[in-house]
């Protein structure tokens, strides 16, 4: 069933948060953040995972590399389960799985030197002596962008951009083959978001690396991922090649969500579906089609019934009730 | 044209700090007519929100200092206004929505409560009437439900929340309403909803927006006119249609270029080099010149005045002042002649 020329399945992953209460701290409901989402991720490509907040998408993510522990389902790397391993053993496997983080002022250790936080991995996982890893260091630092007078600097004398690039030669650092990246520009000025958007992927094709570019911004995601899935209340609801799913959105999320996007020219002139009410809680989702609320075309088995997510052609999975007899 | 209703001519606003004078605001100059929507954008650092707080007399004084210009609202000069006459500006004729709805809310106090409070520090009204009336705008801004005067902030949802700032701003009916990046918190679904209700009360009530966002979709969606600003200083003004077509200076280019786009695929992205400079150590001549690919000696030694390139449409770029004929103050004469 798996192709051979995927990298990373993920089955059935859920991610269930406990809300405790009363006295004695019992257990009295829970958040599902990720509830029970599967798709996989080809060798060198970039998957983009988009949604609006809350919607379960940097959870994934984090669980995904075992961040979070997850509360059900399977991931596999390169075919080993990454959810059945030891903590020890996980903790060697994240050679192969790195993760870039949003705030690049909140995940760079403020009392570490440039030079430390890419060499920590390097020394965490006990690669080179420090003579070499101090050389690594340098070439990293070319490889991202920076000079290597910035070694010696701390973190705050750094830009927004120049921190993202140091987080970006962290994670590269032991040579991983897949990077999570999540919201990696979405604290970035437009000029500087897109140098570090070429950058991601001139190092893509430099270092054979796969993606899993998490990101609120669809124009953003639209340009960097080679497929694309979107997330609404810690399901996924559609998954497409890049291009299929922004021409010939199916799911009426997406449909909702693209026509909400401004579009910066001002001869274009669209039509908008503008959604009526904020997202339901993750605490209670709605029974069935977790959109079935604000849906516009919703229909009586959506209320009952959770849609199954599935191939409608050529790779093109959503999870709608709508389309599944064919209309 | 509508009669301009705000009117910055040659704005400056620094602080004095430790480490020297930052320039936040150093130059500048823009027009809202009534009922017109004018977007104000620039990256982070470039002043706009110092402009928008200046306009509200919202910026301390020290360690900030008007350092030249005026800001005219009907007239008036704002720059000179003391204490207590401000009051019958802001909130009056001029209100302002920020960033973070829940920020700017206070989490101890009802919705209720807060918007009472607003009323009747600018109408005399008693407090029935005074919540009827905030029943009345909570409706206008589609939220009113029963029991929503008693919620708190923390209660309501971001879109909501933004909603009711909406409300307690256009409750005096305000002939101007700054918004400085109202969206950019809210997830896109929910912006759409906002933007859509500001849009309405724009056309509803002819309130003028000075909108104030980094968004450059958002800008196209919704405004008029653009005025765009770098380091503290307008580079470039213009309606949109211009400004979106025919940008003139090289940074509003570079901005137009580097935004991945929904609609069209671009194999790399254009990406402008270097970074912003430090407000403390700006460069001389034109601030944009070290990271603009057209920059000429001239570029690195004097500093470009705005230029009228006709209809409005203004930019501060030695490009297009090539024979040298139009700067300085030669410029300031046709223009007042004009």
């Amino acid at each position: 069933m798996t192709p051979p020329q995927t990298l990373l399945e993920v089955k059935n992953l859920k991610k269930y948060y406990p809300i405790r209460g009363g006295i004695f701290g019992r257990r009295v409901g829970e958040v599902k953040a990720v509830d029970d989402i599967s798709f996989f991720v080809k060798r060198g490509e970039t998957l983009g995972i988009v949604g609006e907040s809350g919607c379960g998408k940097s959870t994934t993510g984090r669980t995904i590399l075992r961040l979070e522990e997850p509360t059900g389902g399977e991931v596999k790397f390169e075919g080993t389960s990454l959810t059945r391993l030891k903590s020890e053993e996980m903790r060697r496997m994240r050679r192969e799985l790195q993760m870039v983080f949003q705030d690049p002022f909140a995940s760079l250790n403020p009392r570490k030197t440039a030079g430390e936080i890419i060499e920590e991995p390097l020394r965490v996982h006990g690669i080179g002596t420090a003579r070499e890893r101090k050389e690594e260091v340098q070439e990293l630092l070319q490889v991202v962008g920076l000079d290597s007078y910035h070694t010696a600097r701390y973190p705050h004398q750094f830009s927004g951009g120049q921190r993202q690039r140091i987080g970006i030669a962290r994670a590269l650092a032991v040579k991983p083959k897949l990077i999570v990246a999540d919201e990696p520009v979405s604290a970035l000025d437009v000029s500087i978001q897109s140098q570090v958007l070429n950058l991601l992927e001139d190092l893509q094709e430099k270092f054979d690396l796969t993606y899993l570019f998490i990101a609120h911004d669809l124009s953003v995601v639209r340009h960097i991922s080679d497929r694309v899935g979107v997330m609404y209340l810690g399901r996924m609801v559609e998954l497409a090649d890049r291009d299929e799913l922004f021409d010939n959105p199916l799911h009426p999320y997406t449909q909702a969500l693209m026509s909400a996007v401004p579009i910066p020219d001002p001869e274009v002139k669209r039509e908008r579906i503008i959604l009526s009410g904020d997202v339901p809680s993750p605490s209670q989702p709605p029974k069935g089609c977790a959109f079935h609320t604000r849906c516009p075309r919703a229909i009586k088995i959506c209320g009952q019934i959770r849609p199954e997510f599935r191939d409608y052609g050529g790779g093109h999975f959503a999870a709608c009730h709508l389309l599944e007899d064919g209309s | 044209m509508a009669e301009a209703l705000l009117e910055i001519t040659g704005f400056k606003m620094h602080f004095q700090t430790d480490k020297g004078v930052v320039k936040a605001v150093d130059g500048v100059d823009l027009t809202v007519s009534e009922g017109e929507i004018v977007g104000l954008v620039g990256e982070s650092g470039c002043g706009k929100s110092v402009t928008s707080l200046s306009v509200m007399g919202l910026v301390p004084q020290p360690p900030g200092k008007v350092a030249g210009g005026s800001i005219r609202f009907a007239g008036k000069d704002l720059t000179r206004l003391k204490g207590r006459e401000w009051q019958k500006i802001r909130g009056n004729d001029v209100a302002m929505i920020f960033q973070e709805p829940m920020t700017s809310l206070n989490p101890v106090f009802t919705i209720g409560n807060q918007m009472v409070e607003a009323i009747r520090q600018h109408q005399k009204v008693n407090k029935k009437k005074a919540l009827s009336r905030a029943r009345e705008t909570l409706r206008e801004v589609g939220i009113f439900r029963e029991g929503i005067l008693d919620e708190y902030p923390h209660q309501l949802s971001g879109g909501m929340r933004q909603r009711v700032m909406i409300a307690m701003a256009m409750v005096c009916r305000p002939k101007l309403l700054i918004a400085d990046e109202p969206t950019t918190a809210l997830d896109v679904t929910i912006q759409a909803q906002i933007l859509d209700l500001m849009r309405r009360l724009n056309r509803e009530t002819g309130t003028a927006i000075l909108m104030i966002t980094h968004d450059l979709g958002v800008v196209a969606e919704m405004c008029q006119r653009v005025v765009v600003m770098y380091a503290g200083q307008v580079v470039e003004q213009g309606d949109v249609q211009t400004l979106f077509k025919n940008p003139c200076h090289p940074y509003t280019k570079g901005l137009l270029k580097s935004i991945p786009q929904l609609d069209k695929r671009i194999d790399r992205l254009y990406s402008i080099p270097g970074h912003v400079p430090n407000p403390r150590k700006l460069p001389t001549g034109c601030r944009f010149a070290p990271r603009c690919e057209f920059a000429s000696d001239i570029c690195r030694e004097q500093e470009p005045q705005l230029l009228e390139l006709g209809d409005g449409h203004v930019s501060r770029c030695w490009l297009e002042d090539k024979d040298g004929t139009r700067r300085g103050a030669d410029r300031d004469a046709t223009t007042n002649t004009a």
